[in-house]
Parts: C-alpha cells; structure tokens; sequence
C-alpha cells in the first residue's frame, strides 16, 4: 500500500520529483516529458533488466516508446539496458552496495522522501535464509504519496475522552484497501492532538517494521507521523514493542499487520503496562479474523475496543464498520 | 670576491636540488604509511558500521593527515555531485588530480587506482577482501620504498652538494 493510494487529483503532492534523479539522464529526461496528468497519477516506474520500462499510472500500466510517448504495446517500448540498472542502483545505493544488506534481504529500499524501491535479482543464502541478492535484474520504484486528513473522521470514534488518549483499536481489512495510510494518519493525530476535539495528543511510540508508516530513510521519518512519535525503524514487531515500552514511555504503541502470537504476547505485556494500542491485521472480516489462533486469542483477553474494518467500496480507505468492544460478541 | 659568492650560490642550488630529490623518497614511504592508515579507517567504515562510501570518504578526509585528506575529499566530492558516475570513476578522477603534488611512484598508484575498480560494488565480505588485499600490496610497496629511501635519501644529499663542489672545481 505505502500510500500508493488512488485519491482525487489536486490531494497528489508531487512525488515523481523527488524520484527521477535516481534514474539516468536519459530515462530522467523522458519521463519527465509525459504530461502533467499522467505524472500526476504516476505511481511506479518498473525497470526489468533487458526488457521494456513499464510505467504504472492510476492503476494501470502502459509502455514508453522510444520516443518519449506512451503506448499500450511493448513491441516499440524503451528496453531497460544493464547501465541504466547499474546507474539506477548506484544512485540509490550511494555507490555502496555494502550499505544496503539489511534492505537486499528485505528486498526493497527506502528513498529520501519515503519512496520505496522494490528490488529482484538472484537470492544468495546462508543456512537456507535469504543472505543477500545478488545480479539485481528487477526495480520496481514506487511513489509513495502522503494523504493527510484520511483519520480525521475516523478519530472521534476512537477517542477515550475520559482518559483523554485512543482506545485500544484494531483496524483490519483485505490488501489494498488503505490500512497503512489511515494508521500513519491516525498516528500523526493521535501523537499532534486535535484541538476541536480537546484531545492534546499523546506520546507515541511505533514500530516500524517495513517502513511502511513512516517511511524512514536513515531512521529520520519521511513522512509526518506527528510531533511526539517515536519511531522503531526496521525493528521486528514484538522485539520493537517491548523496547518501546521499556525505554520510551509511550502512552500510545502502534505497529501494523500483526498476526504472530509473539506479536500477541508483546501486546498482552504492553496492555498490562497500561499503554493503548493501534494495530493493523489483514483479515476481510470479523469471522476470518477469529480463525487465525493468535487473533482469537487477542480478542479472547476481552480488551480491544475499537474494530475498524476498511474497504473500498467508496474508493480506497472508505470506513465500512466501526464495532466497538461489547458488541463483539464473547468467544470460547 | 665575486668567484667566491658565485660558488658558494653554485654548491648551494645544487645541494638544494640534490636535498629536494633526496626529500622525495624519503617522503614515500610516509605517504603510503598515511594511504595504509586511511584504508584501514576505511575498512572499519565499510564493515563495522556499513557507512556509504561519500560519508564515509569525507569522514575520513577530516582524520588523516593533510596531504592524504586532500585526495579523500576529492573522492567524496566526486562521488556526491557527479550523479550516476560510479564509485571508480570517482576514486580514479581523485587520484588524477592528486598525483601532481605526490611522491607515490607508478606502481603504488596502481595499487590504489585497482582498488577503484571493486569498492562499493559487491557486499561487506568482499569488500573486506579487497582492502585487505591492498593493504597488504601497500605494505609491500612500503618496505620497499624504505629501502630504496635509505639508500637514496643520504645519496642525494651529497650528489647534490658534492656535485657543487665538482662543478665549482672544474671551473676555476
């Protein structure tokens, strides 16, 4: 998801500017040159070594010709050739790819900006786990756009006015229905406060274990996920918890998809610590979310208040349910 | 009178020139004492804390001594506003300017300049081996420009002035 969300035209911030200079001059300048409405809605630029550059715009795909132009057809595309590779990885690597392990065995990169740049090429293993990539053939360079203001309705409904913080919360949906961009939102007004609401904004802590929310490139937020957020990047989830609440003292913890039943100890640990949390899970209903055991058992301890299931049937991110604590009904 | 100063100005430049050549080599090997210790803050660079090499460059320019530094900013320099020009065309455009005002011979900045070829591309392990790799071939061309400097340093010296004195000689 990163925020790769389809919204109205005029919401885009400029993303694309910030992405081509890590392109070589000659694709820089070509896509450059297409015009402002598909540059507005651009959203990926795939690279495949010795194959045509895809570019992907509001959802769909389309080739671009040598000449500059979009086609639909791949038989006059521009064919990516092995320098633009070694050029686009040089820029994005800082001519260091030593640098770069931690984000090779993850397979993508964050960018300046919170971009990301998705990466294939040959797998080196150690003991049969993924070590390195090696003969990288693959990018696929996503722009990440910031929609602020998507949680601003959604807030109300979460806030615990007596104790003046968020209720715990669990906001879940199928992929792609905006999950990641409503909790960076909803952590940027959780940890800023909203004056009109009279909710001065808590100390938050999130753990960030794709930089997915916060898009962090060298641990520094790329995107605005408030004034008092703590941010754990690249850290596992149940490992980032208990850090986050031995050393930071959050009043909020957030983190998203979680689903592992260390994830669910962790959380039990910063319930009793008396912290709130936010979590994600992917699951497209409340029944699917019961059938996964760890999930079952979160909901068996009886504390999460708030259930937000999301969908797109008003387009990405539309709000379909809010259940609240008791209506759930009790499980064995 | 006048022969007088002459000569003494005759042995002098000479003696000059022959204490100039002389300060080269002696000054060889303290040149690549200064590379060896760069590329060992380097190596910890690259493996223990995984810096990107401009930072890394740069960081190292600031450490190490005055004449070593200039090569190591202009490397990072290179590297930082020259987008898309890799990390050995940084290193080997740096080490065209700096070999103007060097004492290093040819084959030492072989050494260096082949070390270009293989930084920042591969991962730590590798990296590691090559600077080792170079480390080792510095210190070897070390031990050899100290010989050669203890040969030729006291050598020059009195080529320089004993060939003042020859000159002065044959001319009276």
């Amino acid at each position: 998801m990163n925020g790769v969300v389809q919204v109205k035209p005029g919401m885009h911030s400029r993303g694309w500017d910030e992405v081509l200079p890590v392109l070589p001059p000659n694709l820089e300048k070509m896509i450059a040159r297409l015009p402002d409405h598909i540059l507005a809605r651009l959203e990926e630029i795939r690279l495949r070594r010795d194959r045509p550059l895809v570019l992907g715009a509001g959802g769909q795909d389309f080739f671009l010709r040598r000449d500059g132009q979009p086609d639909s057809i791949p038989e006059s595309a521009y064919i990516t050739s092995g320098d633009d590779m070694e050029k686009v990885i040089h820029n994005i690597s800082g001519a260091s790819i030593y640098a770069l392990e931690e984000e090779l065995r993850n397979g993508y990169i964050t960018l300046p900006g919170g971009h990301r740049v998705g990466l294939t090429g040959r797998a080196v293993l150690e003991n049969g786990q993924v070590k390195t990539l090696k003969y990288l053939s693959g990018l696929n360079i996503r722009i990440g756009r910031e929609i602020k203001g998507t949680a601003a309705a959604l807030l109300p409904r979460l806030l615990d006015q007596a104790a003046s913080n968020i209720h715990h919360t669990v906001i879940f949906s199928p992929p792609r229905c905006g999950k990641t961009t409503l909790l960076r939102d909803l952590v940027r007004l959780a940890s800023s406060g909203v004056p009109q609401l009279n909710y001065p904004g808590r100390t938050v802590g999130l753990v960030d274990e794709r930089s997915e929310i916060a898009g962090c490139y060298r641990g520094v937020p790329q995107m605005d996920v408030g004034v008092r957020t703590d941010v754990l990047d690249g850290c596992p989830k149940a490992q980032g918890m208990m850090m986050l609440l031995r050393s930071m003292s959050p009043d909020i913890i957030v983190t998203d998809e979680i689903g592992k039943m260390e994830d669910i100890v962790a959380l039990e640990e910063v319930f009793n610590a008396g912290v709130r949390i936010i979590v994600t899970i992917h699951a497209s209903s409340m029944r699917e979310l019961t059938n996964r055991p760890a999930l079952k058992y979160l909901l068996q301890l009886n504390i999460i208040q708030r259930f937000v299931l999301l969908g797109r049937s008003r387009g990405v991110g539309t709000v379909e349910k809010i259940l609240y604590g008791n209506e759930v009904p009790p499980r064995r | 009178m006048f022969k007088l100063i002459g000569a003494i100005l005759l042995i002098s430049t000479c003696g000059y020139v022959g204490w100039q050549v002389s300060r080269s080599y002696a000054h060889r090997p303290v040149e690549l004492r200064q590379f060896m210790s760069a590329l060992q803050m380097l190596e910890t660079e690259i493996i223990y804390a995984a810096t990107p090499l401009p930072d890394a460059l740069s960081g190292i320019a600031e450490r190490v001594d005055t004449r070593v530094s200039s090569f190591f900013a202009q490397a990072a320099k290179e590297l930082k506003t020259t987008r898309g020009s890799s990390a050995r065309e940084a290193w080997s455009a740096a080490l065209d300017r700096y070999r103007a005002d060097s004492t290093l011979d040819r084959g030492d900045l072989g050494i260096l300049n082949s070390l270009g070829y293989n930084l920042g591309i591969s991962d730590r392990d590798d990296q590691a081996k090559h600077l080792r790799l170079t480390l080792e071939q510095l210190k070897m061309a070390h031990a050899r420009a100290e010989e050669t400097a203890v040969k030729n340093v006291k050598l020059w010296n009195y080529v320089g002035l004993l060939g003042g004195m020859i000159i002065v000689l044959a001319l009276y």
